[in-house]
């Protein structure tokens, strides 16, 4: 395929193309932490000048405080433990239970379009407002937080898994048919591994949602969380403590992401050979 | 005894009928033990459907199909074995799992179809391949895999759809020669689908040629070239040769043109 398009004249010229191509990316991060270091500092000598406002915008050095006095009280943790919690439970109910439910629906053509439109049709309620009736339904405990998580990723989860499940190639069904495979052989042998891409796919969109979710579910009612967080530090105007809860939310996100990366290269490990 | 394989009056045809497009009709014809025929048609005769209708995976309109004298129409059977063009090895499998994928359906123990597996693997020099996934394989050797595959679980009679279409063609003349020498020496019935006049009279023992358009059989050749040797240059340097390939043309000559 791509093996005899490009072969290089020499061993030199290789060599010489991968330190072109590590240069292009060493200077690439080095302008982007640049940029950053050099908004931060902007933004913080703007603050002290006062030619920006620390009431509206807080500065670096603020945020920086927050973050250090909270882990020392030990709110900050207990705040990213709550969300963390939230969010890994109703992501392993709606995320996974819903990659589950869509697999599941290849082994009937008729249940999958029979449920087609319900399922459209809860795809298209947005979590926000269905968020305050389920308080009312599960309490203002773990258990609606999870909930309301769960429902923000059922329905991407469900669909991109039925979607791969239903994108096996059928000569392939017919080569395990050949071999007298029954339909859970079929199912476990080859639809599960083959849709598994399309079902990380939903894996890797959940994280953000999901995320999403458990933020909403504290803004509606909580007495921890990220969320929490955020919304205290906004209604009594600390811009400071908004801005560290947004911050912890970027390194949650970032964390979970590499998290379902490491799950992706072990259970694609195939592809990349 | 009856035939390896048997098919009457095989009719098909897509979309409603009548007004419907027949694709086959009545075809009839019997595949001896041991022995390796090829279907040779233009485009559009019919190979395809034929292929899913031989295996079960699609019944005819009407006919019978009957292996070892059994009735098989429209239903696998486990004494028939196929290899496509497409390999279709599983891309998350590694090539030692490709392998033994027909004997974990039937429910042979890992361990026993790993050995199994490991063998049939060293007889083809594929040994330390094991490991490997099909992606970091060659055409050829991925269709080899799925020759393994396929023999592994021991079928009484192998059915082939332009399997080696795909390949280049020295590439094609060695595969071809390893499986004419594998299958005689297991003692196989081939079925071999082709639209290629020259690979169908250098393996085969006999041939039936197909026209397109309701696909139908017009002539049946049995080939003897004169030599036992399952190396394909040899067989195609058989003075015979031309002969056969004429007379195959002949019958077919101006229907590629058509299609």
């Amino acid at each position: 395929m791509t093996r005899q398009t490009e072969t290089p004249a020499s061993p030199v010229a290789a060599s010489r193309r991968i330190s072109a191509e590590s240069r292009r990316k060493a200077l690439l991060i080095s302008l982007q932490l640049g940029l950053v270091i050099a908004a931060l500092l902007a933004w913080e000598f703007g603050a002290r000048s006062g030619a920006i406002s620390r009431f509206l915008f807080a500065s670096p050095l603020m945020i920086w405080d927050v973050l250090v006095q909270r882990s020392g009280t030990g709110e900050l943790l207990r705040d990213v433990r709550a969300t963390s919690v939230e969010t890994l439970l109703g992501y392993a109910l709606g995320a996974i239970g819903g990659s589950v439910l869509g697999l599941g629906l290849w082994y009937s053509r008729f249940v999958s379009d029979f449920a087609a439109p319900f399922i459209a049709a809860v795809g298209s309620i947005p979590v926000l407002a269905v968020a305050p009736m389920t308080i009312i339904w599960f309490g203002t405990g773990l258990t609606a937080k999870v909930v309301i998580v769960a429902f923000s990723c059922v329905v991407v989860s469900l669909t991109t898994s039925y979607r791969g499940a239903m994108r096996t190639d059928p000569d392939f069904i017919n080569l395990m048919r050949s071999f007298n495979a029954g339909r859970s052989a079929i199912f476990f042998k080859l639809i599960v591994p083959a849709a598994m891409p399309w079902v990380l796919q939903g894996l890797k969109l959940n994280v953000g949602f999901a995320l999403i979710g458990a933020i909403v579910a504290e803004y509606i009612s909580s007495d921890a969380g990220v969320g929490h967080m955020i919304l205290l530090g906004s209604s009594n105007f600390s811009m400071n403590i908004v801005l560290a809860g947004i911050l912890l939310v970027m390194v949650m996100m970032l964390v979970f992401n590499f998290c379902i990366g490491l799950l992706e290269r072990a259970i694609l490990r195939w592809e990349r050979k | 005894m009856a035939h390896a394989l048997e098919a009457v009056g095989i009719t098909k045809s897509y979309g409603a009928s009548p007004g419907g497009v027949a694709v086959l009709r009545d075809l009839s014809f019997h595949i001896n033990r041991n022995e390796f025929v090829s279907f040779v048609g233009p485009s559009g005769c019919g190979k395809s459907t034929l292929f899913n209708i031989i295996t079960g995976l699609m019944p005819p309109d009407m006919g019978r199909i009957l292996i070892d004298g059994e009735d098989t129409t429209g239903r696998v059977s486990p004494r028939l074995g196929y290899v496509l063009q497409k390999d279709l090895l599983f891309p998350w499998r590694t090539v030692l799992d490709n392998v033994i994928l027909g004997l974990e359906i039937r429910g042979i123990p890992r361990r026993e179809a790993r050995e199994r597996a490991h063998e049939v693997l060293k007889s083809y020099h594929m040994d330390g391949y094991e490991a490997k996934f099909p992606g970091q394989l060659s055409g050829g050797m991925r269709q080899r895999v799925a020759l393994m595959r396929t023999m592994i679980t021991d079928p009484e009679i192998i059915l082939m759809d332009e399997s080696y279409k795909a390949l280049d063609y020295p590439l094609k003349i060695a595969l071809e020669s390893e499986l004419l020498d594998v299958v005689k020496k297991a003692g196989k019935t081939v079925i071999f689908i082709t639209h290629d006049i020259e690979e169908a009279v250098t393996l085969s023992d006999r041939v039936y040629v197909m026209k397109a358009r309701p696909g139908e059989i017009i002539h049946e050749i049995d080939i003897d070239l004169g030599t036992d040797s399952p190396s394909i240059p040899e067989r195609r340097m058989s003075p015979h040769f031309n002969t056969y390939y004429e007379m195959i043309w002949k019958k077919i000559g101006i229907a590629p043109m058509a299609a």
